[in-house]
């Protein structure tokens, strides 16, 4: 006797109760991190969540669910080239899910939405530049250690080579144009340096523009007892950026560089948001992998085949379930 | 036998795959209706996608048709994941001690500066306009000192 079922059939659903349990842990996570966090970034502007974007989704996985049950049905009544048909229709549907779903990553990407990237602060902001410009200095210095036009022990060391630096471009080796840049990069890093220095001693970029030398000196020496410098403000490194970026000369070199924009608890939302759907995804692609095994056998679909469809679409609609209930928790909620 | 008799129990799919439009076009439409209170939303959007699942499992998933085995298949793994997060709950969604992240603290102080910096960009919500508006109360009579 046993369960009137095929064997594989009951195989898949005993999986798709495992994978009940796996993307539960994942929802139940996030349900008691979002009960248990004093915030979540809601706003689209922080988040980049794009609530129609994720409305389509459902919508193509919906569809694409239809196609797989008629798929079914026609297997199931002999009509191997219809069933042939909308297993066709259901991985293009699966692979525009995927398209959508990498414009939506893409767009936090390009805005560095990724958990452990995000500033939750201002204060977190204004480092995340620091970091970010002492990579491009980084990077620009390189060109020059790695084409031996300046000798230094360490190349890491970015004032010993922003020294040198200095003496190549002031000298007449290479070229002209090189010298210029040359010129250009030490600038940048002074720019840097100055930024960084401002933000270790807490000062203001505007009422004290240099943070270190005579002038700071200076002014230090000028405080009354009790008094302190003016410290960095959110805006004045905001306004940093804008006139790096605006300078012709630096554009395209800073131009990587993220604009200031803190998302209190992002991070968490971040991890969350990818972990969930990138797993789904990865589902996705499984299933595709099913529709395109069926697919590849081509006129030798048939009959023996019903039960293979019947359990990819099972798995299928599983896919869809999961993303009928991420879409609500992770877009609307 | 059961099997057999599959093909027996005709679904209009297409009348399920149109219930299931309808439901994902109303939770859309809920989300952008924004309701006063956010807990309704909350409830609807979820109560729409229990409805959704529903759907899809008693239809497209034929488990409506079933035999028992269904359940014997499919109770522990849903008792189980009910479970997981009721026992996680104490610990983490429920607060009985005090949790401190460390952007909270900085938070307050800081983010006053950055709302007084972009005050009138209205690129933020309402929330942080009603803390703007108390902040420039402050300014103003600071601003006149500096004058006098």
């Amino acid at each position: 006797m046993g369960i009137p079922i095929p064997n594989s059939k009951l195989g898949l659903w005993l999986f798709l109760g495992t994978e009940i349990m796996f993307f539960t842990a994942f929802i139940g996570s996030y349900i008691v991190l979002r009960i248990g966090s004093r915030g979540w970034p809601t706003d689209p502007h922080d988040t980049h969540i794009n609530v129609f974007l994720g409305g389509l989704n459902t919508f193509v996985l919906i569809v694409s669910s239809y196609f797989v049950v008629v798929a079914h049905e026609a297997m199931a009544q002999k009509q191997f080239d219809k069933a042939r048909k909308y297993l066709i229709y259901t991985l293009g549907l699966a692979c525009l899910f995927l398209c959508i779903k990498g414009a939506e990553y893409n767009g936090k990407f390009a805005n560095d939405i990724l958990p452990g990237r995000i500033p939750e602060t201002p204060g977190q902001a204004i480092s995340k530049v620091d970091r970010q410009l002492e990579e491009v200095v980084r990077e620009r210095f390189a060109v020059y250690t790695d084409a031996k036009l300046v000798e230094v022990p360490e190349a890491n060391d970015l004032s010993t080579v922003n020294a040198q630096l200095d003496i190549f471009s002031k000298s007449d080796k290479g070229e002209p144009a090189q010298r210029e840049n040359a010129a250009a990069d030490v600038v940048l890093f002074g720019k840097w340096q100055n930024l960084h220095q401002h933000i270790v001693a807490n000062v203001s970029l505007v009422e004290v523009p240099e943070a270190t030398g005579p002038q700071y000196l200076a002014a230090r020496a000028a405080l009354a007892e009790g008094d302190s410098l003016p410290p960095l403000a959110y805006s004045e490194v905001e306004t940093f950026l804008a006139g790096l970026k605006a300078d012709k000369t630096y554009a395209a070199s800073v131009s990587g560089i993220f604009d200031m924009h803190p998302v209190l608890y992002g991070n968490l939302f971040a991890s969350i948001y990818f972990l969930m759907t990138g797993f789904h995804a990865i589902h996705v692609l499984v299933g595709m992998g099913l529709f395109i095994w069926a697919l590849m056998q081509g006129s030798k679909m048939d009959d023996r085949w019903t039960n293979w469809v019947e359990n990819s679409g099972l798995y299928w609609h599983f896919v869809d379930l999961v993303w009928i209930f991420l879409f609500p928790l992770l877009y609307i909620i | 036998m059961a099997h057999d008799d599959h093909s027996a129990h005709h679904v209009n799919y297409l009348a399920v795959f149109a219930a299931l439009c309808i439901f994902t076009g109303l939770s859309v439409l809920f989300d952008v209706l924004s309701f006063e209170n956010r807990m309704i939303t909350i409830v609807l959007v979820l109560a729409i996608a229990v409805a959704k699942a529903m759907s899809v499992m008693m239809f497209f998933m034929h488990l409506k048709f079933e035999g028992n085995w269904k359940f014997v298949l499919l109770a522990p793994t849903t008792i189980l994941a009910i479970g997981l997060p009721i026992a996680l709950l104490p610990d983490i969604g429920v607060k009985y001690y005090t949790t401190l992240a460390p952007q909270d603290g900085v938070w307050g102080a800081e983010m006053e500066e950055l709302d007084a910096a972009h005050h009138g960009g209205g690129e933020h919500s309402k929330s942080e306009d009603a803390h703007a508006a108390p902040a420039d109360d402050h300014k103003a009579p600071e601003a006149d000192a500096h004058k006098a």
